[in-house]
């Protein structure tokens, strides 16, 4: 009898496509800088596509941490992202204080701050048992309360001329660095998912945890360290967004929270865990950036675009749920 | 003329006949038991009876009309009573609605004082047995088992139904509340109630029965009066005619040589639902564990592997002390287990085969990285084993038949290989071939000096592959079969010998 067969041939349907969620989010993005650029002509060029991938960049940032917080499973979500970000933005404003020298320092203090945070979170949520929503919600609210308090006490800190170069100005191939930085952890991510047991890990407990841990694998250490992770990219991009604003203000960072979850769920990763990448995820943050650019463009303000990204989370959640329960 | 009777009564589920000639009479004033080993249908046909199980065919008739019972409600209003084996409370409310939660009273608003002096009246049928903190007013979820089930028992007897069916009400109960619950039937009975009770316990069963009914694979076989019977009868028609007693099944004793080392020495260990249990099992044995259902032998298992790890006792593992800590901790000493309930423990769903077929393997070699085309070639060799069949790596496991995924589940174990396999009913839900490919590849593993534990919910499963057999019973270790005592006779007589009271 024989066992290992080649790969079975597959089909190729139009509903294969529309199931792809990497392929519906870049044919959304080729949409709406073409829309943009009817409304507004110069929307779609190349200097305003740059500056677009650099916000989305940010968004991206936060957003890997949260893709991985997801994918572990068990309700996972990280709402204390964005007051990291504003943590991070303001640690790193003070560390440098607008001299290249205090860089390094300022990067090792915000990735310590992140990991912190993530930490607490990650033990809140596997040892203490406190769902993970409840646990991050309760983390953005000290957050932003340490925040007011360390606002109170201390200038906000301005950026060092070689972070704002780094994050703003061409400095490889006429890209930001932010851009390149973004690639790398795209590549990362890809790298961590695929081709690591902690990639595989993760899958595993996300989408079976009982089964993971009778295969021995360590399954709260691994949660913790999501969470850990899920700080530390919230900390990078809010070094990376005082490089892009020059210095920090208050509650920069809580534009992130619901975007990085939309971006998150935009690319195609289950909110149940253990399915989804960050490919998708990518897309789905720079979708989203050329929305909130569009919906600028056409003079909606702040609260309307809030109001437009909670109906789309809540479109999408119709969306995928619905096709889960047509699979089951 | 039979208070209650059920006609050739049948129940097929997917491909499983659960009952195929169900039938019972039960006449009014009497205790009337069922009695079958495990899944021969006894639940089933109680189920019909109160109306949660629709039936395929047959008849069911009540005081000599036929009746048909449209769901549990309706067979309430008909005037049937059941207690159920799976505890069905509401955990976070209190003992007295618990008690009267099929038919609370008073209309929209509960009152409360008339709920609790409605539901004291079945609290003070057990008074003096109940234990501490048992009162109409104390939440279910802080109630202790036996405790729990006496709430369950009291809910059946607030139905005040004309027939009362009882599936297995004794099991976590101790022996005074034991006896106060026959006491209690046994003043019912002689209000001309009728009552069904299915209990495993020889003992309560001619303690308490007047009538006997033996189903065997989904038949009735007998009924028999109480008093013209004994138990070795009883259980001679639930293993089947004179000629099935000796040595019927097809087993091929493997010899394991008496120099064989002990691969696995187990003593007194005890945990959550077993006590004090030791064995021994040698290079190349595979030792069946016996026994009903739940009796423990799942448990122990678990409990060797780490999940939950046991209370107390000892365990070695070729000489040196084991300590169960995790399923992380004794994978690196060498033990593997394969549960039954794949879905659960076993099955990484929506994930690829390759996910599936490799976490032990990177477990044990401390793997970092995750090579794809490595890891395919150390897997492949693990699945031909089992004669998997599958389409490629990267196929979802769940795209796979019930039997492909247990194999590829059991698969991984094979890549590194562990000294001891723990076989937790491992067949359970799978097709035939798989069970045969998989007991074809335990003979072989045990051949190659593999210590193997099995337990098997299948007694033929266990005479046919067993070396050795432990008979567990109420969490211990009542009776090992060996050699030529391994017959389906003494495997039952075993199991349904009165269990020791808790």
């Amino acid at each position: 009898m024989s066992t290992v067969e080649p790969t079975a041939t597959k089909r190729f349907s139009f509903m294969d496509i529309l199931k792809a969620p990497l392929l519906i989010a870049i044919a959304l993005i080729i949409a709406l800088l073409l829309l943009g650029e009817y409304l507004s002509p110069g929307f779609a060029s190349g200097q305003q596509i740059l500056r677009l991938l650099i916000v989305a960049a940010l968004m991206g940032i936060v957003a890997a941490g949260q893709n991985l917080v997801i994918l572990g499973g068990r309700e996972g979500i990280d709402l204390s992202v964005g007051g990291v970000v504003s943590l991070a933005a303001i640690i790193a404003g003070n560390l440098m204080g607008g001299e290249n020298s205090g860089i390094v320092l300022a990067i090792l203090g915000c990735l310590a701050a992140g990991a912190i945070v993530g930490a607490i979170n990650g033990i809140g949520v596997t040892l203490l048992r406190i769902p993970p929503l409840v646990m991050t919600l309760g983390m953005l609210g000290v957050l932003q309360g340490l925040l007011v308090v360390i606002r109170n006490g201390i200038p906000s800190g301005r950026a060092a001329p070689g972070l704002s170069q780094f994050v703003t100005q061409p400095v490889f191939l006429g890209l930001p660095g932010i851009i390149w930085l973004w690639i790398v952890i795209g590549l990362a991510m890809a790298f961590l998912l695929g081709r690591t047991m902690l990639g595989y890990r993760i899958y595993a407990i996300g989408s079976n945890e009982q089964a993971a841990f009778m295969a021995g694998m360590p399954v709260k250490t691994t949660r913790i360290l999501l969470f850990v992770l899920s700080g530390m990219f919230a900390a990078i991009a809010g070094i990376c967004l005082l490089g892009y604003t020059g210095s920090s203000f208050a509650n920069v960072g809580e534009q992130y929270m619901l975007p990085s979850i939309i971006a998150v769920v935009f690319g195609g990763t289950a909110l149940s865990g253990g399915k989804g990448g960050y490919t998708g995820t990518m897309a789905g943050a720079t979708l989203l950036t050329v929305l909130q650019s569009i919906l600028t463009t056409v003079n909606i303000d702040e609260s309307g675009r809030q109001m437009v990204f909670g109906a789309t989370l809540l479109l999408l959640m119709l969306f995928y749920g619905r096709g889960k329960a047509l699979r089951a | 003329m039979a208070r209650l009777v059920a006609k050739a009564v049948s129940k097929t589920y997917g491909a499983t006949k659960a009952l195929r000639r169900g039938d019972l009479e039960v006449e009014a004033g009497e205790v009337h038991v069922l009695i079958g080993s495990n899944g021969s249908g006894k639940s089933t046909l109680c189920k019909i009876v109160a109306g949660s199980v629709r039936p395929d065919g047959g008849q069911l008739l009540l005081e000599g009309r036929p009746m048909t019972v449209s769901g549990p409600e309706a067979a309430r209003k008909l005037g049937i009573g059941i207690f159920y084996q799976e505890l069905s409370l509401a955990a976070h409310r209190s003992v007295a609605e618990n008690i009267l939660l099929s038919d609370l009273p008073g209309g929209l608003f509960v009152n409360r004082g008339a709920l609790n002096a409605k539901a004291q009246r079945y609290i003070d049928l057990f008074q003096g047995v109940t234990g501490d903190d048992f009162h109409a007013d104390a939440t279910v979820e802080t109630l202790r088992p036996d405790q729990r089930q006496l709430v369950e028992i009291m809910k059946a007897l607030s139905s005040e139904a004309p027939v009362l069916i009882f599936d297995e009400p004794t099991s976590a109960l101790d022996r005074a509340q034991v006896d106060r619950f026959f006491e209690i039937l046994r003043r019912l009975k002689d209000d001309g109630r009728s009552i069904v009770f299915i209990s495993h316990r020889m003992d309560e069963i001619f303690a308490l029965g007047d009538r006997v009914t033996v189903i065997r694979d989904g038949e009735t076989v007998a009924t028999k009066r109480i008093a013209e019977t004994d138990p070795a009868e009883v259980i001679r028609l639930m293993v089947g005619g004179e000629e099935t007693l000796v040595a019927a099944e097809p087993h091929q004793p493997t010899v394991v040589a008496a120099t064989a080392k002990t691969v696995l020495a187990v003593s007194g260990l005890s945990g959550a639902g077993f006590r004090d249990v030791s064995f021994n099992v040698a290079a190349g044995e595979i030792l069946g564990l016996g026994g009903l259902h739940g009796q423990g032998q799942s448990t122990v298992l678990r409990a060797l592997f780490g999940a939950p790890s046991p209370t107390s006792g000892s365990v070695q593992l070729n000489g040196a002390t084991l300590n169960p800590s995790s399923p992380r901790a004794t994978i690196g000493r060498g033990l593997a287990y394969v549960s039954g309930d794949r879905r659960r423990d076993g099955v990484i769903s929506g994930r690829p085969i390759l996910e599936n077929v490799t976490p032990i393997h990177a477990v044990k070699q401390r793997l970092a990285l995750a090579s794809p085309s490595a890891l395919r070639a150390k897997a492949k060799p693990a699945l031909e084993a089992l004669r998997t069949k599958f389409a490629t790596f990267n196929h979802p496991i769940s795209s796979l038949s019930g039997g492909n995924q247990q194999k590829i589940v059991i698969a991984r174990w094979l890549i590194d290989r562990p000294d001891v396999l723990l076989l937790d009913d491992p067949t359970k839900g799978i097709d035939l071939s798989a069970k045969t490919d998989l007991f074809q590849l335990i003979r072989k593993l045990a051949a190659e000096g593999m210590a193997i534990v099995l337990y098997s919910s299948e007694d033929a499963e266990l005479l046919g592959n067993a070396d050795r057999i432990l008979v567990f019973n109420g969490g211990r270790i009542t009776r090992e079969l060996t050699g030529e005592q391994r017959t389906r006779f003494n495997l039952y007589q075993a199991a349904y010998e009165a269990g020791e009271a808790a």
